[in-house]
């Protein structure tokens, strides 16, 4: 940087220094707003983290190797045959894999002495699934009781609307693929925390007890969940297996960005028998869901474009202030050979520094703020719980988003402080000189 | 000597509302190289108008301005924002510097726009600038912790930083005491003498005139005639105190 330029930056900051109650105002209007910025990003990330570890905890992998067997054209099951084969080509053509599950998938009525309800039941092997026993926090019982052939596992908010405790026992009624309907008695095992919306109707028993109650073979499964070391390669993986399972011969379904439960209908509308498989990832399976993510997108949106606009006509009113009492100045240094430029230059030099200095402090309250709150293990009422799939307040701000907002802000500030300065840049030496004011 | 400044048939016209005000009416005026020069008259009579024409912050409606032998119309904002910089020194009336600056830096300011020296350099130049106005011991001080006298010896000390050919100075000593404006007049004329650099610089006090080598006598937009120091002062006291000054500024 020249020695000039230097000279504009120093007198950008003594001239917000000199006037440091209104530099004060409005700074801390913009690093409210960063702040504020910050902690909506770090909540859109606690979310869709959330959500994540929720989804591919409950209902599916990151990719997942799922698929319909239909008996007739009409009767479609959410079912995948031969799947120890499928698993031997997935360990051979993903190396980016972490580990894979393979987990039952139906659909039936659970009912207790006093209440029932649908939902859907996942067929688990405890033994075999390292991320469950991460995210499922067990609030009565154990997840170990899964073991046994004819357990379940419920959340709270379904034992409470069920009327059931650890012990009880409570009978599931579904219909087999075959068109019949079939009843098993199951003993609920554990209750686990509700995790958001997602778990209201998912429900877990041992994966033989689901095969009985839906009489299927070993080789049969509902889906492979395959877990990755690196989700950036979730697509890549995706395209990958489609191309390879095509290649070794399998049916597949045509891509259909839904989860599987969406898909019954139009399975049996379609005129074949037999398996076809469907690769697909967890956002996907988790589609019903995003829009909660892309609602609170567009309204944070608008809170920050509100905001922005009433700190941009704060920022224009304070600069147009700062020009006019300064307006001498600007004859003066015009005079004595300041080019218009320089001018624009110095005045968009005190935008940026207090754009520079509001936001870097307001990201930082911001991030405090949100860890803060997260420490805090605020508990979320249940209608929250639903939009934050979690008991508690997640903020999470990472580096990436708190360096954009802080960024964005400063450049918005930036632009905004341009319009003044231009004007400002603008004036004739004599006009300047003769403001009295 | 040769002509630094040369104004031929120069009129200003500013528009007040619907009312055209004629500040200048066919004003001519040669300033030579090295000159001392005095313009008097009294409030409202064009002086400024002249000087800021010279000074290339305003333009002539018409008639030519021509400065260090450049004809000022034909020039770009650019060009003329150049011509003041390397060309031009100017000192106001009411000091007219950075707040936020040091004394130091104030005078600097010109040096860092022309970008022709280096940090040592412009150091170099700076220091020995104050010292000439005595103020040396005040580098980082700000204005607002310096008298109206010392303001007033920092702004000559940064129109003269660049090595101008011309100092205008819009009556630099009517916010200053007697003592401290004759003080002031002292140094911009040894500063004149040592240099050589030309000044031109507007009064309406006939105890200011008295510095000058020559005054030009200006009133109604029009130059009156060119006068001695000796007949500007006798003129003066013929037309008695101006009657526009308040009483106190005519006591003075």
């Amino acid at each position: 940087m020249t020695f000039f330029g230097r000279m504009l930056w120093v007198i950008a900051f003594r001239s917000l220094l000199q006037h440091r109650v209104r530099t004060l105002i409005l700074g801390a209007a913009i690093a409210g707003v960063t702040a504020l910025l910050v902690t909506l990003t770090g909540a859109f990330v606690g979310i869709r983290t959330t959500l994540l570890l929720s989804a591919t905890t409950l209902m599916s992998g990151h990719v997942n190797v799922a698929g319909f067997y239909k008996a007739s054209a009409s009767a479609g099951a959410p079912v995948v045959t031969n799947y120890k084969k499928l698993r031997a080509i997935i360990d051979r053509e993903v190396p980016e894999l972490d580990y894979v599950v393979q987990r039952g998938r139906g659909w039936a009525k659970l009912v207790s002495e006093s209440s029932s309800q649908q939902a859907g039941i996942g067929g688990i092997d405890i033994t075999n699934e390292p991320g469950f026993r991460q995210v499922v926090q067990v609030k009565e019982g154990s997840l170990d009781g899964l073991t046994k052939p004819n357990a379940m596992l419920i959340f709270e908010a379904q034992a409470k609307k069920l009327g059931v405790n650890v012990g009880d026992t409570m009978t599931i009624v579904a219909p087999t693929f075959r068109g019949t309907s079939n009843t098993v008695d199951v003993i609920v095992v554990a209750i686990a925390a509700d995790i958001g919306m997602l778990s209201s109707w998912n429900t877990f028993m041992n994966d033989q007890g689901l095969r009985q109650l839906y009489q299927l073979n070993d080789e049969s499964t509902g889906a492979l969940q395959l877990y990755l070391k690196d989700l950036d390669q979730v697509k890549p993986v995706q395209e990958r297996l489609r191309k390879v399972l095509a290649a070794e011969g399998f049916e597949l379904m045509d891509p259909d960005p839904r989860p599987y439960f969406a898909k019954f209908d139009s399975v049996n509308r379609e005129n074949w028998t037999g398996q076809k498989l469907d690769v697909t990832n967890w956002e996907e399976e988790t589609s019903f869901v995003q829009w909660i993510v892309t609602a609170l997108t567009a309204l944070a949106t608008i809170v920050i474009i509100v905001l922005m606009a009433i700190i941009g006509v704060g920022i224009m009113n304070v600069m147009w202030i700062s020009i006019r009492e300064r307006t001498r100045e600007i004859g003066t240094l015009r005079a004595v050979g300041m080019q218009r430029d320089a001018v624009l230059a110095m005045f968009v030099a005190e935008g940026t520094l207090l754009g520079v200095m509001s936001t870097s402090v307001g990201g930082l309250l911001g991030v405090l703020g949100s860890l803060a709150l997260t420490r805090a293990r605020i508990a979320l009422p249940p209608s929250w719980q639903f939009v934050f799939f979690s008991e508690r307040l997640v903020i999470s701000p990472t580096v990436f988003w708190v360096l954009t907002s802080v960024g964005f802000i400063t450049v918005a500030i930036t632009l905004i402080s341009i319009i003044p300065s231009f004007l400002a840049a603008r004036l004739k030496p004599i006009t300047a000189m003769s403001h009295v004011g | 000597m040769s002509a630094i400044v040369t104004i031929t048939d120069v009129v200003k016209e500013y528009s007040l509302g619907a009312t055209v005000v004629q500040a200048l009416r066919g004003v001519s005026l040669t300033v030579d190289k090295g000159e001392f020069i005095s313009i008097a008259g009294p409030s409202g009579s064009g002086k400024t108008t002249l000087l800021n024409l010279i000074g290339c912050v305003d333009t002539a409606t018409r008639g030519v301005v021509e400065v260090a032998g450049k004809n000022t119309a034909n020039m770009s904002e650019r060009e003329l924002t150049n011509l003041r910089l390397n060309t031009i020194g100017f000192i106001f009336q009411s000091f007219n510097l950075v707040s936020v600056l040091t004394v130091f830096q104030n005078v600097e300011f010109p040096l860092l726009l022309q970008n022709k020296l280096n940090a040592k350099e412009r150091k170099e130049r700076v220091e020995s600038l104050l010292e000439q106005v005595g103020l040396l011991t005040h580098l980082k001080h700000r204005p607002n912790e310096l008298s109206g006298g010392q303001r007033q010896r920092v702004a000559i000390a940064r129109a003269l930083v660049t090595d101008p050919l011309i100092v205008l100075a819009d009556e630099p000593t009517a916010n200053l005491d007697s003592e401290t404006g004759q003080a002031i007049l002292d140094l911009m004329r040894s500063l004149n003498q040592k240099k050589g650099t030309t000044f031109i610089f507007s009064t309406h006090d006939h105890r200011v005139m008295r510095y000058a080598n020559a005054v030009v006598r200006i009133a109604d937009g029009k130059v009156k005639g060119r006068e001695s120091p000796q007949e500007a002062v006798a003129h003066e006291m013929e037309l008695g105190p101006d009657p526009t000054l308040s009483t106190e500024v005519r006591a003075s």
